[in-house]
């Protein structure tokens, strides 16, 4: 049970190793802010270590590509068994000097690189504090990679199928995204017919109804896709390239197993419930509406009408409802609204339409436009600071604080887009967690809103959050280009390799790592009483490592003793 | 603390609480509601308690159910009981509030399942302290007869007992209480449905309200409230600063007792006696040559501070530690005090059987912005790096 400890340990004594220690000048960006001769001498001159042997040298830009093949070189040439590279933050070259190894007989974990651009040349000014920070970096470098291991890639078969969930606009555009020769597509979707809310929207854009029901036969048609109506998913076990998933029927209970490589989540949303809100009062009788019925009046009738059957001569258009209790701009209310306005002025000139917003939000590119347009075909846009309504009266506050009433023959509310209903639900299953919202987490707004915390999980359309048509397709197959390029069919898979073990024989099963790790990675044997760790799930974040009060867990690659030691050295 | 609604039932006390509690439990045992019982029973020597399991009804006339004092903390006999699972025998346990409380937190840990106990408490008056008990058993006794009949600690007590706000019903699934009452009654009060069907089985109508005993209870707890204000006041002043923390616990031997006594440590094997803890001998020298001069071995603050970022967030200052503590070292103030600032912290009480999640375990957001003001109001001196 020691084993590991021992090994450590007894790296401290009797080691014998030779250490290429090369730092790289970074143009003027190290070498003009460092003695760099004054550290390779005195590094050169180090006896913290018998038996071990040092070689220190610099070079111009160790990256580049000569850089790398010197390195490379130096490594064959010299028969080095750790490597300790100066340069800059592992984020920018971390990965390419593991490369170099990779060239080489030396074990890319048998390596480290040393910050000292960010970490002290271009963070202090007076050359001689960098040169001497820098040079204990460096020494707390060579520590740490003495006590490092060698680890090994283990390449892993995958499964290129992909689950999709939800057959909406967004699921079926990335159904028919993925599908082909070598890959199947199972999409699930809980009703008994394909389209999603898009279908309520269809006519509202000309040849838009055109497009839905022509994904429609597509996915119908597609021989790879195999579609279930009227399914759930039930569990969902696995990691990128190799997800079990279990199948249950809505109607009869049934179950089917499948195995698939990635899973996109197209679950769409629903609207926020006008009932939910202070500012409203109103009963079933009223003439009031959901923008969404709305566009089911003009799909359907071509016109709107009130429940008595006559026409509207006044239209209230009601933006942000929910957004002061969900607390979040659903982004696509103003547009879509200016859309029904539009509608409505088309159905008869006659009908005077106000749109009551408290921001207006135009984000896509002819939005503007139409708000021009919109004005200027006589619909009157009024920013309120406060509003409340009853029935079909409508009493608010102007932004000069200016407080009037105003009776509508017809009131359309604009509900903002929340998460639907079984998010949570499918969150706990795939080990996704929510946004403050309640939609899924993505990975990172800007550079990769599609991916999730478990990898081979991907969000698109409105589960991601609040969106339209365009860009849930766009989400749709900008998933699909993430998968195809990752699970290539034949081809296989490299884990992480610095995952967290456990040892068995400390853990008392308290489950403290369990509860931490946000990819579901670890799972209590309850036979045993012990945490067992999937290592093709684990992504070696350390967050088990730091809960775990016995040490019975370990990370490996970040060690309390390869940390320690490193400190140790730094702070010397 | 307890729901004014609550009725308890009535036992007759002719043979102080503790025989009362004795007739219970041997009712129990006759009419199978109980297929054992954990209590405490004294060791041959005359000199100390230990925790027996027994399923034999005569066992029981030499069980002493509320003992004056705490050898091993009976979280340790429940967990060494059901740490692999609740097992099949239902079981009885008769133990102080701090002990349950103890056994909730590692049931938590998940080394503990009560599903098949009833953790039955008392009215704890405090108990002696562990080597003045072994000294002189018979003076001691007296010492916890008298504590009993006012049902508060004296000066034999561990001084933590003093302190101790949680003395009585405290999410067990039965309470004994005496306080505020006459000598002649014991009452029995359920605190779960499993104590309530205990009850219902042993045929013991809850007719009795629960106001003057709750009045007795209320009445002691302001003056422990009183008295751990101005004791916390204390120990504050005496961990001023890293100094202040360095000098308290100067005289350490490292033989870390109060570890293996604690209920809460549950490691296997503690990560300070791991080989990883250990500083390199290197290091060592190069810190005395850099500071002139260093203490060795090193590991024994890091070792206190340590323990107390394991567990202080399930402390239930039960005091085993100080009475564990070779060379007098007020341990048990120290973490009871600890224990007190990070628990509010994150508005955790250890011991609660209410569903709450170990704080360490769950990220709240709004726990973020929180950090700053707490470091503000605790008027922390951060360590200059000069």
């Amino acid at each position: 049970m020691k084993e590991f400890e021992m090994r450590e340990a007894g790296q401290d004594k009797n080691l014998r190793a030779k250490v290429g220690v090369y730092i790289c000048e970074c143009g003027p960006n190290i070498a003009g802010k460092v003695d760099l001769d004054k550290i390779i001498a005195d590094l050169s001159q180090l006896d913290d270590y018998q038996d071990v042997e040092l070689v220190v040298k610099k070079y111009g830009f160790l990256c580049s590509g000569p850089g790398k093949e010197f390195l490379e070189e130096e490594i064959r040439s010299n028969g080095y068994t750790h490597l300790v590279v100066g340069a800059c933050s592992p984020r920018d070259h971390d990965s390419t000097f593991m490369g170099v190894c990779k060239k080489t007989d030396l074990n890319p974990y048998l390596y480290r690189i040393i910050n000292i651009r960010e970490h002290c040349t271009w963070v202090i000014d007076d050359k001689e504090k960098a040169t001497e920070k820098a040079f204990s970096y460096i020494r707390g470098g060579i520590s740490r990679v003495l006590r490092q291991s060698e680890l090994f890639e283990k390449p892993l078969d995958i499964n290129p199928d992909v689950l999709v969930i939800g057959g909406g606009i967004a699921g079926m555009e990335a159904a028919l995204s993925l599908s082909g020769e070598d890959r199947r597509v199972f999409l699930v979707e809980k009703t008994d017919h394909l389209g999603g809310i898009s279908l309520d929207l269809s006519g509202l854009l000309p040849g838009q109804g055109e497009i839905i029901k022509n994904k429609i036969d597509s996915v119908t048609e597609d021989k790879n896709i195999r579609l279930f109506l009227n399914t759930s998913v039930e569990t969902v076990i696995g990691f990128l390239g190799n997800f079990e998933i279990e199948l249950v029927s809505i109607e009869n209970a049934e179950t089917t197993d499948i195995m698939a490589g990635a899973i996109v989540v197209a679950t769409g949303s629903s609207l926020f419930d006008p009932g939910e809100s202070a500012h409203l009062s109103y009963s079933e009788s009223d003439e009031v509406y959901t923008s969404l019925s709305v566009e089911k009046m003009f799909s359907g009738e071509g016109e709107a009408r009130l429940r008595s059957g006559k026409k509207p001569s006044s239209v209230a258009l009601i933006h942000c409802v929910g957004r002061e209790e969900k607390n979040y701009c659903s982004g696509i209310c103003c547009s879509y609204m200016m859309k029904l306005a539009g509608f409505f002025r088309n159905q008869s000139p006659d009908i005077q339409v106000t749109e009551f917003y408290r921001d207006l939000c135009l984000p896509q590119k002819d939005d503007q436009e139409r708000y021009t347009e919109a004005e200027a075909a006589g619909v009157e846009f009024v920013r309120i600071k406060d509003i409340s309504i009853k029935g079909t009266e409508v009493s608010f506050e102007k932004m000069n604080s200016k407080k009037s009433e105003q009776s509508f023959d017809m009131v359309v509310l604009a509900p903002a887009i929340v998460p639907s209903a079984d998010t949570e639900e499918l969150a706990d299953l795939l080990t996704v967690p929510l946004d403050e919202s309640g939609f899924f987490q993505e990975v990172h707004k800007m550079t990769n809103p599609v991916g999730t915390s478990t990898d081979g999980v991907f969000i698109v359309g409105t589960a991601h959050g609040p969106k339209g048509v365009s860009d849930s397709m766009q989400f749709a197959r900008a998933s699909a280009g993430q998968i195809l390029t990752r699970l290539i069919p034949g081809e296989k898979l490299i884990p992480e390799v610095k995952v967290t073990e456990i040892l068995e024989a400390y853990c008392t099963g308290c489950g403290n790592c369990l509860d931490v790790c946000v990819y579901g990675a670890i799972y209590s044997d309850d036979s045993r009483g012990i945490s067992v760790v999937n290592e093709a799930v684990c992504r070696g974040c350390g967050n088990c490592y730091g809960s775990c009060p016995s040490g019975a867990l370990r990370t490996k690659h970040f060690t309390n003793t390869q940390l320690y030691r490193e400190v140790d050295e730094a702070l010397r | 603390m307890t729901d004014s609604e609550l009725k308890g039932a009535v036992l007759p006390a002719l043979k102080k609480p503790g025989g009362a509690v004795r007739d219970f439990l041997r009712l129990a045992m006759e009419k199978e509601l109980a297929d054992a019982v954990i209590l405490p029973m004294k060791v041959p020597s005359g000199d100390s308690f230990a925790w027996i399991l027994m399923n034999d009804i005569s066992l029981l006339d030499d069980a002493v159910p509320i003992a004056a004092t705490m050898p091993v903390q009976g979280a340790k006999a429940l967990r060494s009981l059901t740490r692999k699972g609740p097992g099949n025998l239902k079981i009885i346990a008769v133990m102080r509030p701090c002990e349950i409380r103890a056994a909730m937190e590692l049931s938590k840990l998940g080394q503990v399942h009560p599903e098949n106990l009833i953790l039955a408490t008392y009215d704890c008056p405090g108990a002696v302290q562990l080597q003045k008990y072994v000294d002189d058993p018979a003076g001691s006794e007296e010492y916890f007869a008298g504590m009993l009949q006012k049902g508060k600690p004296d000066d034999s007590a561990k001084p933590v007992c003093h302190t101790c706000e949680n003395f009585s019903m405290f999410d067990s699934d039965i309470h004994f209480g005496y306080l505020g009452l006459s000598e002649k009654e014991v009452l029995v009060i359920p605190g779960s449905e499993k104590g309530s069907a205990l009850l219902e089985g042993l045929g013991l109508d809850l007719t009795k309200d629960l106001q003057a005993w709750e009045k007795g209870i209320d009445q002691l707890k302001a003056d422990k409230l009183n008295s751990r204000k101005s004791t916390f006041e204390e120990t504050k002043a005496q961990l001023n600063g890293f100094n202040g923390l360095l000098s308290v616990f100067a005289n350490c031997i490292g033989c870390h007792n109060c570890q293996s006594a604690c209920p809460i440590c549950y490691c296997r094997l503690c990560y300070f006696d791991s080989e990883t803890a250990e500083q390199d001998p290197d290091a060592l020298i190069t810190a005395a040559e850099k500071r002139g001069g260093i203490s060795l071995p090193v590991d024994r603050i890091m070792f206190h501070t340590g323990r107390m970022a394991h567990m202080s967030l399930s402390c239930v200052s039960c005091g085993q530690c100080s009475d564990a503590c070779p060379v007098s070292i007020p341990v048990a103030d120290v973490f009871s005090y600890v224990a007190d600032q990070t628990q509010r912290t994150f508005e955790y009480t250890a011991g609660r059987n209410d569903g709450d999640p170990l704080p360490l375990r769950q990220f709240r957001k709004a726990e973020l912005p929180g950090v700053h003001e707490l470091v503000k109001d605790a008027d922390a001196e951060v360590p200059s790096h000069e």
